[in-house]
């Protein structure tokens, strides 16, 4: 069986292309194209021009699809794309281009709404082969700690306001870090010149934690910053010992507090449910000081970390294709009629019928 | 529970001593518990360390454990001076991470309703008994107590309350049927445990999210048992001024659940 | 525990504790002298147990002052003036002194050696015998019995700023079976949580 996925929730619109050749067999990927709307420094993504965006590319990449891969329409068993979560317009335009491929192919009534999240663990899943891992999902959107049990991937921990990514976006955007290739990745390179801890504040509660306080209290002192290491202004921030501050030093301090939030509600998840395996997905998942701090972690524990690179971490159509493939498989089935999109739909919502009861 | 590979105890609890070596007693995400005594071979207590994390920077790392230890710390003792009843501190370092309590000998509510609820085929439980009943009244006693001195414990879960019994001349167990057994199991203090994540907070949400909480572990581990927490709900009521309201808003959370919603 | 033996903490085994409980002392001012003009043949921790409420009370404050030397931690001079400030719920040092340090008008004197004591003069003493020479007053039992005679409740509840009437009247509202409700129980009892209270104090003393 072959499936086209078309991903399009935020600013990344992925065309994918897999193939599940028979029971048991890994799932081989045929093509995995993705173009990203970038919006000027200093500024975020909005809706309208994400949307108008990828209308503009999704011709094309669908096109190359074809073409790169030599299949045809006539041998696909069925089109999947994001039906939620995600932001209004650009999951409506990546899907008004689904139906109208479902309809060109006489696939119209197998049309598969994906979840997002689904869809990145389920990747992440295929790619490593963690059989049954605590699943780290942190991407601009979204911020969960999950794990699976009884058909349904449960969420254990959560970001209580705003996304990881979404704060690191928004801190990007408070020091004029540049959103190309991606605010977060530029924060990561920028942070592997700093050295200096500043004192931010942490705020795990429970299971879950929050970021808003931590991205206030940044934004609120980001023109305080020093130039370099020997900016001697009276009013520059300076660490307790008396060292100035500098955007890489606030980086690394960002990171380092952040990053231990998430690997903490990670581990108190895993101590939860006696897991050893953890697998980070979502674009965040690419951070390298990241997954090398969930792996110090999980070593602790006698358990491992899983991380996917770039081509599947980062929002990609392939990881739709993949959770719609295997939905189809169990007999899911979509219509034009009921293709709605959603901008909230929470990762605990979704059947999962192609896994075990108990794993 | 997945084991850690190696864990040490911190010093000075690590030198090879005539005190034997500290049995582990369980690990959380967060701490490891071991018993072991301390001031005088008599006196046993509950170690809880923190260790290092390696994933986390020294200095946040170092920072935290002494924000959680002295908050743990501080939270029991503020118990301990209004009379809620909870294991006394009895010393703490917080640069090692380390704090030692009072050791509480007796069973965790968990096990003492499992040994109450636990009967052959056929024979049912009283859960209008009045042994059971008065438990959970204390229970609601207690948990008032705490919310009423600014305290939300944070984990309250059967695990986390303790049902201590209190010296009684008397009969020895063996002289007594399995009836009576099943009730003097009930009997006790009850000692709340674990204040890790406890906060000192006089809001009502939080006061609700605390008996929720408990409400779902109960649900839980002894669904047979369902009505049984209503008694513990019913004495808080009447406990304190300001109980009914949080009673009231135990209703919306209990609507809200985990439902929070997603933006893409 | 006889009279002047040694004790040895649990963990902290290789510092014996020699601790000593004298009633009638008539020489009081002589060894406040002694520990002011820093003899080194004095190198004690001389408490006044007036205010001290129990065994425990005592080795908490001898546990600490160990640990915290052992981490190169100490506040004060030495491992022997820690033990008097471990004591005390604040960081006042001559506060510390003043309330739990043997005064001129002491009569029942706790005197405590730390042997082995990190960065501390090996002495050739027997703390034992030493102190029955130059301690003029009766050597009686290091216990809580002894302890409970001399403590001056309502002076450590003022310096812990221990309510007593918080104490009893909670106790009243939980439910508890009648055992520990008749007269003697309640005392030990109240005493117990004193103590427990104290202990956390100092516990949490310099965060």
């Amino acid at each position: 069986m072959i499936a086209l996925g078309l991903e399009g929730s935020a600013n990344k619109l992925g065309i994918g292309l897999i193939s599940h050749p028979a029971q048991g067999k890994p799932p081989i990927i045929l093509a995995n194209l993705r173009h990203t709307y970038h919006a000027p420094p200093g500024s975020g993504f909005l809706p309208k021009e994400t949307a108008k965006h990828h209308r503009s590319w999704i011709v094309r990449l669908v096109k190359q699809t074809l073409q790169q891969t030599g299949i045809t329409p006539s041998q696909i068993s069925c089109i999947c794309y994001t039906k939620g979560p995600g932001m209004g317009a650009p999951l409506q335009s990546v899907a008004v281009a689904a139906r109208t491929i479902a309809l060109l192919w006489g696939l119209e009534d197998k049309l598969i709404g994906v979840n997002h999240c689904v869809g990145h663990i389920e990747m992440g899943r295929a790619i490593t082969r963690a059989s049954n891992p605590v699943v780290l999902y942190v991407s601009g959107g979204n911020t969960q700690v999950i794990a699976y049990s009884h058909y349904r991937y449960r969420i254990f921990g959560e970001a209580l306001d705003i996304a990881i990514g979404n704060c690191l976006d928004r801190f990007a955007r408070a020091l004029n870090i540049p959103n190309d290739p991606a605010p977060g990745y530029n924060i990561e390179q920028l942070a592997k010149g700093g050295k200096e801890l500043v004192d931010l504040p942490y705020a795990v509660k429970g299971m879950d934690c929050s970021f808003s306080g931590i991205l206030a209290w940044v934004e609120g002192l980001a023109d305080r910053l020093a130039s370099d290491e020997n900016d001697s202004r009276a009013d520059r921030l300076k660490t307790e010992e008396g060292k100035v501050v500098t955007p890489a030093d606030l980086c690394f301090s960002l990171q380092e507090t952040v990053f231990a939030m998430l690997v903490e509600i990670t581990e108190r998840a895993m101590a939860h449910v006696g897991a050893e395996q953890v697998l980070i997905v979502g674009g965040v998942g690419c951070n390298e000081r990241l997954q090398q701090m969930m792996g110090l972690m999980a070593r602790e524990r006698g358990g491992s970390v899983y991380a996917t690179d770039e081509r599947f971490c980062i929002d990609n159509g392939i990881m739709i294709a993949q959770a719609g493939l295997l939905a189809y498989g169990t007999g899911v089935r979509g219509t034009v009629e009921d293709s709605e999109t959603t901008q909230r739909f929470r990762t605990d919502e979704v059947y999962i019928g192609w896994r075990e009861r108990d794993g | 529970m997945a084991q850690s590979t190696t864990h040490t105890l911190p010093p000075p609890f690590n030198s090879s001593s005539t005190t034997p070596k500290p049995p582990l007693i369980t690990q959380g995400a967060e701490a490891l518990l071991y018993k072991t005594t301390y001031l005088t071979p008599s006196t046993p207590i509950a170690l809880k360390h923190r260790p290092k994390k390696s994933y986390r920077h020294p200095t946040l790392d170092t920072r935290l454990t002494k924000a959680r230890i002295l908050a743990e710390a501080r939270v029991l003792v503020k118990c301990k001076r209004e009379g809620v009843v909870v294991p006394a501190v009895l010393g703490a370092d917080w640069e090692e991470g380390w704090l030692a309590c009072e050791w509480i000998e007796g069973k965790t509510i968990r096990a003492a309703l499992d040994g109450y609820l636990k009967r052959d085929v056929g024979e049912e439980a009283d859960l209008r008994g009045e042994g059971v009943r008065g438990l959970m009244g204390r229970i609601g006693v207690v948990l008032a107590k705490l919310h009423g001195i600014g305290v939300v414990h944070g984990d309250l879960t059967t695990s986390n309350l303790m049902v201590r019994q209190l010296e009684r001349e008397g009969d020895g167990l063996e002289s007594l049927s399995l009836g009576e057994n099943r009730e003097k199991g009930l009997e006790g203090e009850v000692v709340i445990i674990d204040f890790g994540l406890a906060t000192q907070s006089v809001q009502d949400e939080d006061r609700a999210v605390d008996l929720y909480v408990l409400e779902r572990a109960f649900g839980s581990t002894h669904p047979q048992a369902e009505g049984l927490f209503e008694e513990v709900l019913r004495v808080y009521g009447e406990s304190y001024k300001g109980a009914k309201v949080v009673l009231r808003r135990l209703e919306d959370v209990r609507l809200r659940g985990r439902k929070k919603s997603m933006i893409g | 525990m006889s009279a002047g033996s040694e004790l040895k903490l649990p963990h902290l085994e290789a510092y014996p504790v020699h601790v000593s409980l004298f009633q009638d002392v008539t020489n009081a001012e002589f060894l406040k002298r002694q520990l002011l003009e820093g003899n080194a043949e004095y190198e004690y921790a001389f408490l006044d147990a007036t205010t001290i409420i129990s065994v425990n009370h005592v080795l908490a404050a001898v546990f600490r002052a160990i640990n915290d030397s052992i981490h190169n931690r100490l506040k004060s001079r030495n491992v022997h003036s820690e033990i008097v400030f471990s004591l005390s719920p604040n960081n006042n040092i001559a506060e510390s002194f003043r309330r739990f340090g043997v005064s001129d008008t002491t009569n029942t004197l706790l005197a405590i050696k730390v042997l082995n004591a990190p960065n501390s003069a090996v002495t050739r003493l027997d703390p034992a015998s030493h102190l029955g020479s130059c301690v003029e007053g009766n050597r009686i039992e290091f216990s809580d019995e002894n302890l409970k005679h001399s403590a001056d409740l309502p002076r450590i509840r003022k310096i812990y700023k221990l309510n007593s009437s918080d104490n009893s009247k909670s106790k009243g509202k939980s439910a508890k079976s009648e055992s520990t409700t008749n007269g003697v129980h309640n005392e030990a009892h109240e005493l117990k949580e004193m103590e427990a209270v104290i202990l956390g104090i100092m516990a949490l003393k310099g965060s």
